[in-house]
């Protein structure tokens, strides 16, 4: 929706602009091209002029009837297929050039009067003053139209807010098309905006296709659909490479069986010399790690293609560091390692599989172990975020560290073609299964680390919203 | 308990040499009347003639799945059942726990465990259940009776609150080993436990005026710093 009333306004804008653009327009071109027009050197008014200007007595003498007009002025009348006299004070016509034959050649006042406000027997006729009399150039019938207009002072006088008010007249007429087409626009994108933007979050999407945009809205359902059969597809193939995975474990699960039961047969086995009985235990050693790694695998891939099922319930972080310090303690923990627990908030929750975020953090805390052999003191953190929206449970150590540039490598599937070095000694499935059953979570797992500073591993998580200090009230 | 050791046995699996081993198994472990079957039409026949006391069950069998054929023993029949199977998902665990099997063991085993988990099953059906005994021991020169709810020392006798006794129970159960305050509290208080910490702590400082000979050093029930507290007894015998 947001979208739409963007377009809306910004098509308004244009249409807006275009409206005020087209009126200057036309006002420029109006005055330039129509009063131009008018006042070219042609115009009846001027070749009146023009003519009264240069018609001269050939000689001085008062009333002798020889007029001379000159080359120029002669063209002139040629060119506009015009004709011209001279009327005197007594309103005898006393020179005359190609002077139609039906005219009169006397003139009364009435005829002056009538003929300078309109036509001289349909001929547009023109007049200017001479020392003499009255000049008069005739057009050719029905070559011009004479027009007087006559208009109030204050008519004239209010003509430039007439013009702005005829502008702004103009502009709310654009803008209440504008907004009215802007808005028949909407109605018939607004389906399709909807599609598009469901198509973003990988919804599936029907835009019935009616209107002029019917062909935009058969690419989006076919956009549509094209997606969810790549989906389809796709997790197809998922289930099929993780049942591939969960058969194949299944298969190595019966043999494996056998040599591990075989083994500790052997290794207990009193009649064979010592030797012998090592030599049996290591097969046996190696079975349980070949069987751990198998699990491994198959849940780490159940996470990867989204089939393990999650049993979540709350579950407190500070429980959960404890409990897993004091497994570690109680299990004989090494003593050149020390594990601490910090808690920031004891009252931090998660929705989780206890059983997967226990493997998780387990497989935290066994890396550092693994992996500072000199040893090291692995803290146990549990934090808030500042947005009080996620969680972290923290596990860090002070012991060797990882170059920062071989962090994201740690994530990686130790078998997939990201991966260009072969698993750093042991630092096989255990980070990247915790990063899935992360995500599994909706949280995501932040590994950093400065050389000789340690690694710190920090688990976010989205918590469980409390109702305010609810404590049960148990008699003592 | 030699006569848990008579009881017939039978092994249901479709690989040969597996059910050897597991008999092999057995057999070092003393039982004597072992009986296989491979598939699903001689478990039926075993069972109807033999009448076992305990079924091995593999879930993948060439004729039928483990489940279908626990369903149909259960049908005559009320004998434990163990699944020991290749089918290591935890929906598959849920539904043979589910159908009514006694225990739901995950290949590869060690034999140590699996015999382990057995016995526990034939112990709890064929031995008459034992009356549960609260555990007598010695702290030092006091006795700590959790029977009678009572520290005795000296001809005096001090006794224990109940939640005290959850408390030394829990305590004793995991002796020498770290306790977590969260799980000590759901064992006086249930789940519903949080914010109970500091409750916790007064009723360890009662237990330790009662069991410590100086309750402010004390000697057997240590407090583990940020994880919770560890009762030290000393294993006679």
């Amino acid at each position: 929706m947001e979208g739409a009333i963007r377009i809306v306004k910004r098509f308004i804008g244009a249409t807006m602009l275009i409206t005020a653009f087209l009126l200057a327009f036309n006002f420029v071109l109006l005055s330039v091209w129509i009063f131009k027009g008018m006042d070219k050197g042609s115009s009846p008014a001027s070749v009146v002029q023009t003519v009264a200007e240069n018609l001269h007595r050939t000689s001085a003498e008062h009333s002798s009837g020889d007029y001379m007009l000159n080359a120029s002025a002669t063209d002139l009348l040629e060119q506009n297929r015009a004709w011209a006299m001279l009327i005197n004070q007594e309103g005898q016509v006393v020179w005359a050039y190609s002077l139609p034959d039906e005219l009169p050649r006397t003139y009364g006042l009435t005829d002056v009067a009538k003929f300078t406000q309109s036509y001289l027997l349909d001929y547009p006729v023109f007049v200017w003053e001479h020392q003499e009399g009255l000049v008069v150039v005739g057009y050719p019938k029905d070559s011009l139209a004479k027009y007087h207009h006559i208009l109030p002072a204050r008519w004239v006088s209010s003509l430039p807010e007439r013009i702005v008010g005829l502008l702004l007249i103009n502009l709310g007429l654009a803008l209440l098309l504008s907004l009215l087409i802007g808005f028949r626009l909407i109605r018939s994108i607004r389906p399709l905006t909807q599609g598009i933007q469901a198509l973003g979050e990988d919804r599936e999407v029907y835009v019935e296709p009616k209107g002029f945009l019917a062909d935009l809205a058969q690419s989006v359902n076919r956009a549509s659909t094209l997606l969810q059969q790549k989906n389809e597809s796709l997790k197809k193939r998922d289930e099929a490479r993780s049942n591939w995975i969960a058969g194949i474990s299944h298969d190595i699960r019966t043999p494996l069986s056998m040599v591990l039961g075989y083994a500790s047969d052997l290794e207990e086995n009193a009649n064979l010399p010592s030797e012998s009985r090592k030599q049996a235990g290591i097969i046996r050693k190696q079975a349980e790690n070949l069987r751990s790694l198998i699990s491994d695998l198959n849940l780490v891939s159940m996470l990867e293609y989204e089939m393990q099922p999650l049993h979540k319930k709350p579950l407190r972080l500070s429980a959960l560091a404890r409990e897993l310090a004091t497994e570690f303690l109680n299990n004989g923990l090494d003593e050149r390692y020390s594990i601490e627990v910090e808690i920031g908030d004891e009252s931090i929750q998660v929705f989780g599989d206890e059983r997967l975020l226990k493997r998780a953090l387990t497989n935290l805390i066994q890396n550092s172990i693994e992996h500072n052999p000199e040893g090291c003191t692995i803290t146990l953190k549990t934090a808030l975020d500042q947005a009080r929206q996620t969680g972290r449970f923290i596990v860090e150590d002070d012991g060797k560290g990882i170059p920062q540039h071989l962090i994201p490598e740690l994530l990686d599937l130790p078998y997939s073609s990201q991966r260009k070095r072969s698993s750093l000694h042991g630092r096989g499935l255990g980070l990247p299964m915790v990063a899935r059953i992360a995500k599994a979570h909706q949280g995501q797992l932040i590994l950093s680390s400065a050389s000789g500073k340690g690694l710190r591993a920090e688990l976010v998580l989205p918590i469980i919203k409390q109702q305010t200090n609810n404590k049960p009230q148990i008699g003592v | 308990m030699d006569e848990i050791k008579h009881k017939k046995l039978l092994i249901v699996d479709d690989e040969d040499e597996l059910r050897q081993m597991v008999e092999k198994i057995l057999r070092k472990e003393g039982f004597t009347r072992i009986f296989q079957a491979a598939t699903c039409a001689e478990a039926i026949h075993i069972c109807q003639t033999v009448k076992p006391d305990l079924t091995i069950l593999d879930v993948m069998l060439p004729d039928g799945d483990g489940f279908s054929l626990l369903s149909t023993i259960r049908q005559t029949s009320d004998m434990p059942v163990l699944f020991l199977t290749a089918r290591g998902e935890d929906e598959d665990r849920v539904l043979g726990l589910g159908l009514g099997a006694d225990d739901y063991i995950v290949k590869p085993f060690l034999p140590r465990e699996f015999v382990l988990r057995l016995m526990a099953i034939l112990r709890r059906v064929y031995l008459p259940p034992q009356p549960k005994k609260y555990p007598v021991f010695q702290l030092g020169e006091r006795t700590v009776d959790l029977e009678s709810g009572t520290v005795r020392h000296g001809g005096n006798e001090w006794p224990l609150t109940a939640k005290e006794l959850a408390l030394l129970a829990k305590l004793y159960d995991q002796r020498n080993r770290i306790v977590t305050s969260d799980a000590l509290c759901q064992a006086a208080w249930g789940d519903d436990y949080y914010g109970l910490e500091n409750t916790l702590m007064v009723h360890i400082r009662r237990i330790r005026e009662k069991i410590e000979d100086n309750p402010s050093h004390p000697h057997y029930l240590l407090t583990v710093r940020g994880l919770g507290y560890k009762l030290m007894v000393k294993e006679e015998e």
